[in-house]
């Protein structure tokens, strides 16, 4: 089927094997194929931008999209004629972030797109440097450029900034929400306050066994899956072999981290409905699971287990034992507070029918993880894309139709039980042998792709091996890029007291700080960090 | 005699009212598994807060954002010279019931009018939701009032207090119980602050010992209502009411503090909903009381 509309739009077959195909389009059939592969059903997952010079190529474009039917990875390359590429965002409006991305980081231009301008570059980065282009040097400072940005009033509409620091958020981003009395008539978000050039650095100076590391600390909450991720690329690409029991170690972590993710979530969900009681008991729940990964992996977070071609660290029986012990006790107490939590009127009033995505809306913009699947969309990578132990293991993926915050809270809460219920059985079903393949050899200027199911959702990484133990192209994909630019669309219409629960439903995950905006009426300043210490 | 009674009385409720505040955050840290702050903690808090500099907005109306805090914290001052608290002894006079309700509605009024001032988005949509919260309530107060006015026969405290002991007077009191939970600026109606969703709203932008005197107001305004439900209760002639006092405010305080542990916080609408609802309860309370039971 996917072949099919590949080759009727002369599309020259680069890779197929059981998991990617990845195929070269020519410009003018670009849209038509995106078009035809989303009524087939693949959504867009990501895009990457490549500059392929030193391969003798020019600008590419990579667009990935996820058919979940034929539990494939579908990668579309175009490349650019003139640093010009056709925008599919007319078509599939998820791909507009992934396109301006590119816009900026590779000074590639996409034909029609609708909106562009500036996504991740500050505003006072200068025009035509290309930061992730091969001749521009990892540690380059190009010199900082004035600016001035002309904000307009609306009449009869109050702006209300929830960020860059807000109770609400523990991260720093923007919401300008706009607001008549309690009602939110308008929503935008400014966000990438921090990028922090983790690609280029990976493509710069760090080898193929290093990457593991760069790659788990993308995040604080989900670092672990990001580490599978990457190092399922690289395993893809090289054919490698992984050791049974490392796959099932892998899955037990990746679980781990789930209930410790959803349970956070859970807990500022609970402080956010001003449910404190909730809050405090599902937090000290939640530090049983960081007792227990500190338990298999020497560390509360960041785990550092992973390699290429296994993990690093073993269980043995008496992990094991206690283990199994633990989870006992807390799955009740999990049981206990939030069917308790459940049974909460005034809670659940607070939840229900507040912040709904369509399940039409929710394909175009591709959402993924528990977002999408409290909107009636079946996706889940773990189930279409079997990787690590998941093949072999039973479970339920949780789906809700309302598409509320209802609905994505008890997803997330139906999760942690069938997480807890997954190691139990891969705990059961623990193979014996080795834990580490190091005999392989990497392949050069394979396209590669690898995925998991992080707690937020889908988590892509997209990878083009290089020459010597390095990476030529490296681009992680989190699940909340995805999700995000479905919450303005959530938040229309709302009540400004809803605002915080909602940009919350979909767990978001920002980052570190770094730039701070002063709104002054008319204009905005944006100051980096170093010039906002400068002035004090 | 009388003037030195008020003046221990006065005495008690300043230094009390915030040690009250560090008991109930004691007890909710422990119902929430946590080992909580010392019982002075709030006290530290406040002296904290009086000792730091205030800062003043550029875009507020300085002479109102200033004066809001001082009409506020002396207006509910005023009220406990009319409200026996440990001593019994107060000034009384025919109507007082009535200046009460006043002074109490002047203090949320500055408290608002003082955030407005400040010209913060924040503190204007919980000012908004501070008003819309106190019209609500202020309508189940008046029926309360008057449903109390009809028990005793009277308009001043001297005569209604102890309430007689009737059906009526059982369900007013009742009713006064959830006005006073609404009013005391507790979880789930703790709509205007709401710190996660709109940044602790009308005091947003106060800071020093303003901001120390407007948290001193509600801690303040918690005890005066505490001793006029208590005052309904207790005979003043009682010659252990100082003890029942007491009793009484512990047990008002476990109970307000363990019912704030079991709530999330309602949306402006339901808590609206809520109140109105209840108005109608307090009306038929006052028909009963008109009947005469």
């Amino acid at each position: 089927m996917i072949l099919e509309i590949l080759k009727s739009n002369n599309a020259k077959i680069l890779r197929h094997d059981e998991k990617v195909t990845v195929a070269l389009v020519p410009n003018d059939k670009l849209r038509t194929t995106a078009e035809l592969l989303f009524k087939a059903g693949c959504y867009y997952a990501t895009g990457a931008g490549v500059d392929e010079r030193l391969l003798g190529v020019g600008f590419s474009m990579y667009h990935i999209f996820n058919c979940e039917a034929e539990g494939r990875y579908i990668i579309i390359k175009a490349v650019a004629s003139n640093l010009k590429i056709p925008s599919i965002t007319p078509i599939i409006s998820g791909t507009n972030w992934a396109e301006r991305e590119v816009m900026d980081m590779l000074g590639i231009f996409f034909d029609e797109h609708p909106e562009p301008v500036r996504l991740i570059l500050p505003d006072d980065w200068p025009e035509g440097v290309y930061p992730l282009r091969k001749d521009f040097r990892y540690n380059e400072r190009p010199p900082r450029v004035e600016f001035e940005q002309k904000r307009e009033k609306k009449p009869g509409v109050m702006e209300v900034p929830v960020g860059p620091y807000h109770p609400a958020l523990h991260e720093p981003e923007m919401f300008e929400l706009y607001v008549k009395g309690e009602e939110i008539v308008g929503a935008v978000y400014r966000g990438f306050h921090i990028h922090r050039g983790m690609e280029k650095l990976a493509e710069g100076r760090m080898t193929i066994n290093q990457i593991p590391f760069l790659a788990e600390r993308i995040c604080g909450i989900c670092g672990y899956t990001h580490n599978c991720a990457y190092v399922q690329a690289i395993e893809d690409a090289a054919k490698i072999e992984v050791p049974e029991r490392a796959l099932y170690i892998r899955t037990i972590l990746l679980e781990l981290e789930r209930i410790h993710s959803h349970m956070l979530w859970l807990g500022v969900a609970f402080h956010l409905l001003g449910f404190e009681s909730g809050f405090m008991h599902t937090w000290r729940i939640r530090e049983t699971f960081m007792d227990l990964a500190e338990l298999l992996t020497g560390n509360r977070k960041t785990y550092g287990m992973n390699l290429i071609g296994g993990v690093r660290r073993d269980i043995d029986e008496n992990k094991k034992k206690g283990l199994s012990e633990i989870l006992d006790k807390t799955k009740k107490e999990i049981r206990e507070i939030f069917d308790n939590a459940t049974q909460m009127r005034e809670l659940i009033n607070r939840m229900e029918g507040i912040g709904v995505l369509s399940k039409k809306k929710g394909r175009e913009i591709g959402v993924v993880g528990p977002t999408a699947r409290g909107s009636d969309i079946d996706t889940d990578v773990r189930r279409d894309h079997p990787y690590a132990a998941y093949g072999d293991l039973e479970f339920k993926v949780p789906i809700y139709k309302d598409g509320d915050v209802l609905s994505r809270f008890l997803v997330r809460y139906e999760e942690v039980l069938e997480s807890i219920w997954l190691i139990e059985q891969a705990l059961d079903q623990l193979p014996p042998g080795d834990i580490l393949n190091e005999e392989y050899e990497l392949p050069e200027h394979t396209i590669c792709v690898g995925a998991t199911e992080a707690p937020r959702g889908e988590d892509v990484h997209f990878a083009i091996m290089g020459e010597g133990n390095k990476v030529y192209r490296w681009h992680p994909r989190a699940p909340t890029y995805n999700n995000l630019p479905a919450v303005p669309i959530m938040l229309k219409g709302e009540k400004l007291a809803d605002a915080p629960i909602i940009i919350a439903s979909i767990d978001p995950c920002f980052s570190c700080t770094d730039h701070i905006v002063i709104v002054d009426g008319e204009k905005v300043y944006r100051y980096s960090l170093d010039n906002y210490l400068g002035g004090l | 005699m009388n003037i030195i009674f008020i003046a221990i009385n006065l005495a008690f409720a300043l230094i009390i009212a915030p040690l009250i505040d560090g008991f109930e955050r004691k007890i909710r840290a422990r119902l929430q598994n946590r080992q909580g702050p010392s019982i002075l903690q709030t006290w530290w808090d406040l002296i904290k807060l009086f000792k730091r500099p205030t800062i003043e907005p550029q875009d507020s109306i300085k002479p109102l954002y200033k004066l809001a805090p001082y009409i506020t914290f002396t207006s509910v001052l005023t009220a406990y010279l009319i409200i026996p608290t440990v001593l019994p002894a107060s000034t009384n006079f025919i109507g007082d019931l009535i200046l009460v309700v006043y002074l109490l509605g002047l203090a949320t009024l500055s408290f608002v009018i003082g955030a407005f001032s400040s010209g913060n988005a924040y503190a204007q949509i919980g000012s908004n939701r501070d008003v819309s919260l106190f019209m609500s309530e202020e309508l189940l107060l008046a029926f309360i009032i008057g449903t109390i006015a009809v028990i005793g026969k009277s308009l001043s405290f001297d005569r209604l207090f102890p309430l007689p002991f009737r059906i009526s007077s059982i369900l007013a009191l009742l009713l006064l119980f959830l006005v006073i939970y609404v009013a005391s600026t507790r979880l789930p109606f703790d709509i205007a602050e709401a710190e996660p969703e709109i940044i602790e709203g009308p005091l947003i932008e106060y800071s020093g010992k303003h901001l120390g005197l407007l948290k001193y107001f509600v801690f303040l305004k918690r005890l005066l209502l505490y001793s006029l439900i208590l005052d309904f209760i207790i005979p003043i002639q009682n010659p252990i009411r100082l003890i029942c006092y007491l009793i009484g405010i512990i047990i008002l305080s476990i109970v307000y503090s363990t019912l704030e542990a079991y709530y999330g916080r309602f949306r402006i609408d339901q808590a609206v909903g809520i109140l109105k609802r209840a108005s109608i309860v307090a009306l038929i309370v006052w028909m009963i009381a008109v009947v005469g039971w």
